[in-house]
């Protein structure tokens, strides 16, 4: 039996934070939107990474399913990423003029990514999927966006919904809502508001929460493509997830389309912080009409960590790298349950594929399962889709179906 | 804010007090014990219900077509204001009946008053809070399901909510369940027999310093104090119609 972690330096930590930051970890990272369930199966704070793995403070070692929630793809420090880094921050990074490393980073992404003619850098997610919109919005003159349901396309209010605090109806007020995969449902969006839609703004495919997660239906892509083309419909695939993890020239290259515009982020640097909109050539006039910019958004240190991380992505084979990988934990995670009884699905693409124990729809048995593999050094969550990472190695996932199997013996035995 | 939404507030979760009130505080249970009466309330483009005063206990019966006394209402706004006191109603039927009115049902306002705007030094004593935090949880319950209903921010929220009961309790203390079932909501106050997520106050204290808003509900998750499990996105969308009931209730 392995040992079972607990977390006292990170619930002293948690305690002192709620005193002087609001819900002491907001957002995803805490344990609220985290869905830790029990909170105390879960570490709160980190004292160091490497490679695939991430301590707590208590000193407990985990293997990182969620790799900062995406940016970690060739492993904590990667020593070439930290190397190309750390020459540039001793030649300038955050100046009055930007440093051409922007440029090389630019050409770099234009080379890789398939439907890119131009890039724009920012900081977040976030900061490039509103740029999108707004670009869209700026060459069309047209006010509606849609979407599909279950996206998350970050934290403006455009992208909330009506019901989320400090949101109010007119963030949303032009925002359209259509069922993934349902063309029938997106043409009619469509003919009711012919002239009036701007952009849809989409993931590559459904990878959102407390479901499984769904690829494209055959053809569904190329139909959205004709409709945008049809229609002069500016197509925007946020990419932010799963970039880098299906395909280095962009998922919508995986599926076998081309966006107009796609946002990256997360992937795009191993953790630098640095994200990109990438467009087609009749959308650049649009994007240098837009007033849109941010202190640190032409910072030089994240470019050079960027451009090191796609040179080394490529050079590693990446994405299949970690399809491979995440095939091979996939079927390992699949055996562990069946030898228990537990149906678990495994969704998504294995790179950052999401899972659920299908027994139980309340999730609860779930994330028993989830929980008694955290505490064990096996960092799942049981709410949003995991990444793999390039420093994974056979032995680590060897690790996990171990630590899994474990966790689903514990949750039978309570359970039979 | 919407008076409509708000008048199936008032009739479902504020008047619907009264039931838990006569249950938990004998004063209320003596001023209707022996009484065999009924008040229905009629309000035009909103609610319907009759609150029945029998055998020393109370119950709101869904519609007012029959009852002993009846109180319409030509507008919500109209209703709304009889709770909060600038209306006054006149009964269109139980004329003869009107002294439970002026009287009975006066004095059990006033005392529901009492419980759920209470003042600081009643909250001292443990037994009032304790049943002052009980009719304020059922009572918050009830609002959740008529804003999940009717209000149009309300019932987005509950457009997100997947079918299934969803359980709230307080530690040692009340325990109810939101059904919600093709985004329709509808409040059971005792518990569930299976439920598809759950979220459990640590203990009155805690549940009354969120309901005054005194602790935050995010922390209080993180720190164990609230916990919640099962379908999340159940519990979360209940939060944010519960975000809501502070509104129509403050």
């Amino acid at each position: 039996m392995r040992k079972i972690y607990e977390y006292p330096k990170s619930r002293a930590a948690f305690e002192r934070a709620c005193k002087v930051i609001p819900s002491g970890i907001y957002g995803h990272q805490g344990p609220t939107e985290g869905c830790y369930v029990p909170v105390e199966a879960f570490p709160l704070y980190s004292s160091k990474a490497q490679g695939t793995y991430l301590w707590d403070l208590d000193g407990n070692r985990f293997i990182d399913y969620m790799c900062a929630y995406g940016p970690n793809i060739l492993g904590y420090n990667d020593p070439d990423v930290d190397e190309a880094a750390a020459r540039q921050r001793a030649i300038s990074d955050c100046t009055t003029l930007p440093n051409p490393i922007m440029i090389d980073f630019a050409d770099l992404l234009v080379d890789t990514v398939a439907c890119a003619d131009w890039a724009f850098f920012a900081k977040n997610g976030n900061d490039v999927t509103t740029g999108a919109i707004m670009t869209a919005r700026a060459y069309t003159h047209r006010k509606k966006i849609v979407f599909f349901k279950g996206y998350y396309h970050g934290v403006s209010p455009w992208t909330q919904k009506i019901d989320y605090a400090g949101v109010i109806p007119e963030d949303v007020a032009n925002n359209i809502y259509v069922r993934w995969n349902d063309f029938e449902e997106l043409s009619q969006v469509f003919e009711d508001n012919r002239g009036q839609i701007a952009a849809i703004i989409a993931q590559p495919y459904m990878h959102g929460n407390f479901m499984d997660n769904e690829l494209p239906a055959e053809g569904f892509w190329a139909k959205v493509r004709k409709l945008c083309d049809d229609t002069g419909t500016v197509l925007i695939i946020d990419d932010v997830r799963a970039g880098f993890r299906l395909d280095m020239a962009g998922s919508d290259h995986y599926f076998g389309f081309e966006a107009d515009l796609i946002c990256f982020c997360k992937a795009l640097a191993n953790g630098y912080n640095v994200s990109a909109l990438c467009g087609k050539e009749f959308l650049k006039n649009a994007i240098s009409g837009l007033s849109y910019t941010g202190s640190y958004w032409m910072s030089a240190v994240p470019f050079a960590a960027g451009i090191a991380c796609i040179q080394k992505m490529k050079k590693l084979g990446m994405p299949r790298l970690l399809i491979d990988k995440g095939e091979k934990l996939k079927a390992g995670l699949i055996e562990a349950g069946r030898k228990y009884g537990f149906d678990l699905h495994v969704t998504g693409v294995p790179s950052l594929f999401y899972l659920r124990i299908a027994d139980d729809p309340s999730l609860m048995l779930h994330q028993e399962w989830i929980a008694e593999c955290v505490k064990r050094g096996v960092f799942f969550t049981s709410h949003h889709n995991h990444f793999i990472n390039a420093a994974l190695t056979d032995a680590d996932i060897a690790e996990t179906v171990e630590i899994a199997d474990e966790a689903f013996s514990v949750v039978r035995d309570r359970h039979s | 804010m919407d008076s409509r939404t708000m008048a199936f507030i008032n009739l479902n979760a504020v008047l619907g007090g009264l039931t838990r009130l006569c249950q938990l505080d004998s004063g209320a249970a003596d001023i209707i014990k022996g009484k065999d009466i009924s008040v229905g309330i009629s309000v035009k483009g909103g609610p319907a219900g009759t609150l029945v005063f029998k055998d020393g206990a109370c119950t709101l019966a869904p519609g007012a077509a029959k009852c002993d006394i009846k109180l319409p209402f030509s507008t919500p706004e109209k209703f709304n204001g009889m709770i909060d006191g600038t209306v006054t109603p006149i009964p269109s039927r139980g004329f003869t009946k009107i002294g439970f009115l002026t009287k009975d049902f006066i004095k059990l306002t006033d005392m529901l008053t009492a419980y759920l705007r209470p003042k600081p030094e009643d909250l001292q004593d443990k037994k009032f809070f304790n049943i002052s935090t009980t009719i304020m949880f059922h009572l918050i319950v009830d609002a959740i399901v008529q804003i999940g209903n009717h209000d149009e921010i309300g019932r987005a929220s509950a457009g997100y909510i997947v079918d299934g009961d969803i359980k709230l309790e307080i530690d040692g203390g009340p325990v109810a369940f939101i059904r919600a079932k093709n985004h329709r909501l509808k409040a059971y106050h005792q518990a569930p027999e299976k439920i598809m997520s759950y979220m459990c106050f640590e203990n009155m204290r805690t549940a009354r310093d969120l309901f005054d808003g005194k602790i935050n509900a995010v922390a209080s998750v993180g720190q164990g104090k609230v916990r919640i499990g099962g379908m999340i996105s159940q519990v979360d969308n209940v939060n944010r119609i519960l975000d809501r009931v502070a509104l129509y209730l403050a």
